[in-house]
């Protein structure tokens, strides 16, 4: 973890009373699409991830939190073309995140020694509920694995308490189950008819790491209405478990993770699976990453602009699901020593892969798309300063169970 | 058309040849009168064609029909166009051109003249307004209850409004009837029910429903209740007929059910007067049911006839109407279908609507329109107008294109036949759009529109103490009952 300013050295050991660390990154990438609605190929210039954050602590370690600031908002206010990317009304492209990405507090350690050699913490604010896998700008891509709305939850509301014991560290949380359809919005608390939306979800999330490296993690979410804002759409029921290897050897560093996912709506009516595998070796200021994806998708009515659906829709109906299977390799160079805080990584980025129709319904790639071929692009150049090592979305005794690996594991590693 | 322009010239060469040699040649006199035969004195908006052809008809002396007299057609006031401007009589005496009116509000003429002929004969139109005079009025909106992330459509009959509001079920709001004091500028809630969900996940559903005044009993006693369930659009769905008895309307009790094992109901009609209900039943096709009699507990087996206009993988129906003794259905996926409301074997139509998924129908008169639906070669924002044959077989006439916008949801007609209604989702152009159809129903005209955040999703047409309403199911992000007036529209 880089050093923070205003009198900390550390801010997960808490040696000074305050301690912030900066951070931020931006993308500025092209974007190639072969998988557009109508046929054809897209291409667009756009920057992508573009967040500040700080990661600081209070009154030794005792108080923690975060903050983000993402400003996809303005910087791709259309989406960020990704082939079977959808969520939050966007499809085929990836939706800006919220302006306000993460804000919480943690409260470490509450018990002290009174629970031995164990850490209680306690976390609430805006930011990511402890289900599932890293946020993939934690990762080694730049684009968004289709998965990403099977595979995480993100900007709500949310209770976290959280439980670290040895190699074991438990997270129970509440939250609001809405989830965003415009970069502005803020998680619902409560609507106008005074139901209380935060604490209508929950999640479990148990994580283990038997071997130094290697974390396995499984987590069960209930998502109440996640698409109707204000209560009343149907629910959703998510499992995830993964298991997460990283070691830094004398020559790179090496990565390796394997996820499956489920999403389960309208009791079972509609499952969606995803299985991803991805990869990472680091020599010198080389990267190179690959992963696979196998995600199914819901396909819904398109507005007049083919990247938008109805939100929230007008029935619980689907036209099919789609199984998007995806080979992305990502090359990557660092500019500037990967030991400085500054990053400057030029990178390319191909994905090739093929969509199907799974199950009945009307929808038919070919008939959307032209082809049931899938092929992208990407170019570009990532800017960071301190982002290096950190895994966006881990809090309190989570986090702090991370440490020593700190340096590789985290944003655009 | 290759061969029969050569068959023709032939002919005309074959006709030339023989009356150079025939003898017995009567040479007409000359053409002395021309007069207006049809097209006289018609209404349309301004910048449209005519229905009728302008025809006249010239004459010798002895009123004798003279044929080969060119006739010369001119507009003289409103700015139109005449195609052709020039020609010439047939053997009965008669010479035509199409008329396609000026932007000028009010009268617009064209004189027909023949060079021999001293006096022109002068047809005169009526231009009327394209622009609404009046806009779409809307008088209320009735905001769901909490829990209800939906408000699909709503019945009205008697003055009462039966709003199918999803999860927070089935409530009764008085816009008129006068039990509560309510009118459609204030309706007033007299009551509710929320349907059990039968097993079908997502819950009640609540979707459309059709107040069963039966003409045998005289009793008004049952509300036909539809639930949406989920389903794969173009396969699979879920959902049942839910009967309700209102014979207290402030407390509605739910008494029996229909169900049809994999597969979800959606839009209904009624022939009361034989107490049969008509249910579009989405991949399980068209759905006649008896409904005479008491009615309570599983009414499924009360399922008479059950057909797949389509065949199976290519039926999935959104709605049906009875009209003009025929039973109409519009399929998402093979189109507009005429059917026998005894046997419902198919009378007509079907797979001819290649490009776009179905919606909704109505009938009025000899004419029919349908709706269309999300993407599929094209978008679905076509309104097509049909004909309806002696057999009541459709033909489709022409498609209303509505700009911005991917659906076309719900189509409806005002009982007097003037005015069409349309609801649209998708776009920019999203919300309620009304045509005036009185001129011709082949050829229905713009005239307003009322556009709305999100979309409008039904259009149920009602007319209250003398004034006509449409009663609107607003999207989902507003879900909502509107009101609007459109008395100001109608001719």
């Amino acid at each position: 973890m880089a050093l923070g300013v205003g009198g900390g050295a550390n801010a997960l050991t808490g040696q000074a009373r305050f301690g912030i660390t900066p951070m931020a990154q931006g993308i500025v990438v092209i974007d190639r699409s072969g998988a557009v609605p109508g046929g054809g190929s897209l291409t667009e210039v756009r920057i992508v991830q573009p967040v500040v954050m700080g990661v600081g602590h209070a009154f030794g370690n005792t108080i923690g939190f975060t903050g983000t600031l993402n400003f996809e908002g303005v910087t791709m206010k259309g989406g960020e073309l990704t082939p079977g990317a959808w969520g939050e009304g966007y499809v085929d492209r990836r939706h800006p995140h919220t302006t306000i990405h993460e804000l919480n507090v943690t409260w470490n350690d509450v018990l002290g020694r009174f629970d031995g050699a164990g850490r209680l913490s306690i976390t609430l604010g805006k930011g990511f509920v402890p289900f599932g896998t890293d946020d993939p700008m934690s990762r080694p891509f730049v684009r968004y694995p289709v998965n990403h709305h099977l595979s995480q939850l993100l900007e709500r509301a949310v209770g976290i308490i959280q439980f670290d014991l040895a190699r074991f560290t438990i997270e129970g949380s509440l939250f609001n189950g809405d989830e965003p359809t415009q970069p502005a919005d803020l998680p619902l608390i409560r609507t106008d008819e005074s139901t209380w939306r935060f604490g209508d979800s929950y999640s479990g999330r148990l994580t283990v790491r038997p071997v130094d490296g290697l974390e396995l993690q499984g987590s069960l979410a209930h998502v109440h209405s996640p698409e109707a804002r204000p209560g009343g759409g149907p629910d959703a029921n998510k499992g995830s478990v993964s298991a997460r290897w990283q070691k830094q050897t004398a020559t790179g560093d090496q990565y390796a993770m394997a996820e499956y996912a489920r999403t389960s709506e309208l009791d079972g009516t509609f499952i969606y699976h995803t299985y991803l595998v991805e990869g990472l070796v680091h020599r010198g200021r080389a990267r190179v990453s690959y992963r696979f994806e196998s995600t199914e998708r819901p396909e819904e009515n398109r507005t007049v602009d083919p990247f938008r659906t109805m939100r929230p829709a007008v029935d619980n109906s689907i036209l099919g699901i789609s199984r998007w299977s995806l080979h992305t390799v990502h090359l990557a160079y660092d500019v500037v020593s990967p030991e400085r805080r500054v990053e400057l990584q030029p990178f390319v980025e191909a994905t090739f892969g093929h969509v199907a129709k799974v199950g009945g319904g009307i929808f038919d790639p070919v008939t959307l798309y032209g082809t049931d071929r899938v092929t992208a692009l990407n170019i570009g150049m990532m800017v960071g300063f301190g982002m290096r090592g950190h895994r966006m979305g881990r809090y309190g005794a989570l986090a702090s169970s991370m440490g020593g690996m700190d340096g590789m594991a985290g944003m655009k590693m | 058309m290759r061969s029969r322009s050569i068959l023709g010239a032939t002919l005309m060469v074959f006709g030339a040849s023989c009356s150079s040699n025939d003898t017995t040649t009567v040479t007409p006199n000359p053409p002395a009168v021309v007069a207006a035969f049809t097209g006289n004195n018609q209404t349309t908006t301004v910048n449209a064609t005519l229905v009728t052809p302008l025809t006249v008809k010239v004459t010798d002396a002895a009123g004798a029909a003279v044929a080969g007299v060119t006739v010369n057609w001119v507009v003289t006031s409103g700015g139109g166009s005449v195609t052709p401007a020039t020609s010439t009589t047939d053997s009965n005496g008669r010479a035509t051109t199409v008329f396609t009116l000026g932007s000028t509000v009010g009268t617009q003429t064209v004189n027909a003249s023949v060079a021999t002929i001293a006096s022109p004969v002068t047809f005169a139109a009526t231009g009327i307004s394209n622009t609404p005079v009046i806009a779409i009025t809307l008088v209320a909106s009735v905001p769901t209850p909490t829990g209800a992330t939906f408000d699909h459509d709503t019945y009205v009959r008697d003055g009462l409004a039966f709003a199918s509001m999803w999860n927070a079920g089935m409530r009764i709001y008085d816009v008129g009837n006068g039990m509560a004091g309510g009118s459609p500028a204030n309706p007033v809630l007299v009551g509710s029910i929320i349907t059990s969900a039968n097993g079908v996940a997502g819950g009640p559903q609540v979707h459309n429903s059709w107040w069963f005044h039966n003409p045998v009993t005289g009793q008004n006693k049952y509300l036909f209740i539809g639930q949406e369930g989920s389903g794969s659009i173009g396969s699979s769905s879920a959902g049942d007929i839910h009967i309700v008895d209102v014979s207290n309307l402030a407390a509605p009790v739910e008494v029996g059910f229909i169900h049809i094992a994999g597969a979800g109901v959606h839009n209904f009609w009624m022939d009361e007067a034989n107490q049969v209900l008509y249910a579009a039943y989405y991949n399980a096709g068209v759905v006649k049911i008896d409904v005479s009699g008491a009615l309570a507990g599983d009414m499924s087996s009360r399922i008479t006839t059950q057909v797949k206009p389509g065949g199976a993988g290519n039926t999935y129906i959104w709605g049906v109407m009875l009209a003009n003794g025929t039973l109409y259905a519009t399929d998402m996926l093979s189109g507009f279908w005429a059917l026998d409301p005894v046997t419902l074997a198919t009378k007509g139509g079907g797979n001819n609507v290649p490009e776009r998924y179905g919606s909704d129908q109505w009938v009025s008169g000899q004419y029919a329109y349908s709706g269309s639906w999300g993407t599929r070669a094209t978008r679905g924002n076509a309104v097509k107008v049909w004909s309806l044959g002696a057999n009541g077989a459709p033909t489709l006439m022409d498609s209303l294109i509505i700009a911005n916008i991917t659906t076309v949801s719900d189509v409806a007609v005002t009982p007097d036949g003037k005015m069409l209604v349309v609801t649209a989702e998708g776009g920019a152009g999203q919300g309620l759009y009304v045509f005036n159809r009185a001129v011709n129903p082949a050829k229905p005209v713009f005239v307003a529109s009322y556009i709305t955040p999100v979309g409008e999703h039904t259009g149920e047409i009602a007319i209250i103490n003398g004034r006509t309403y449409v009663f609107a199911a607003r999207d989902p992000g507003q879900q909502q009952m509107d009101i609007f007036d459109i008395t100001g529209l109608v001719p």
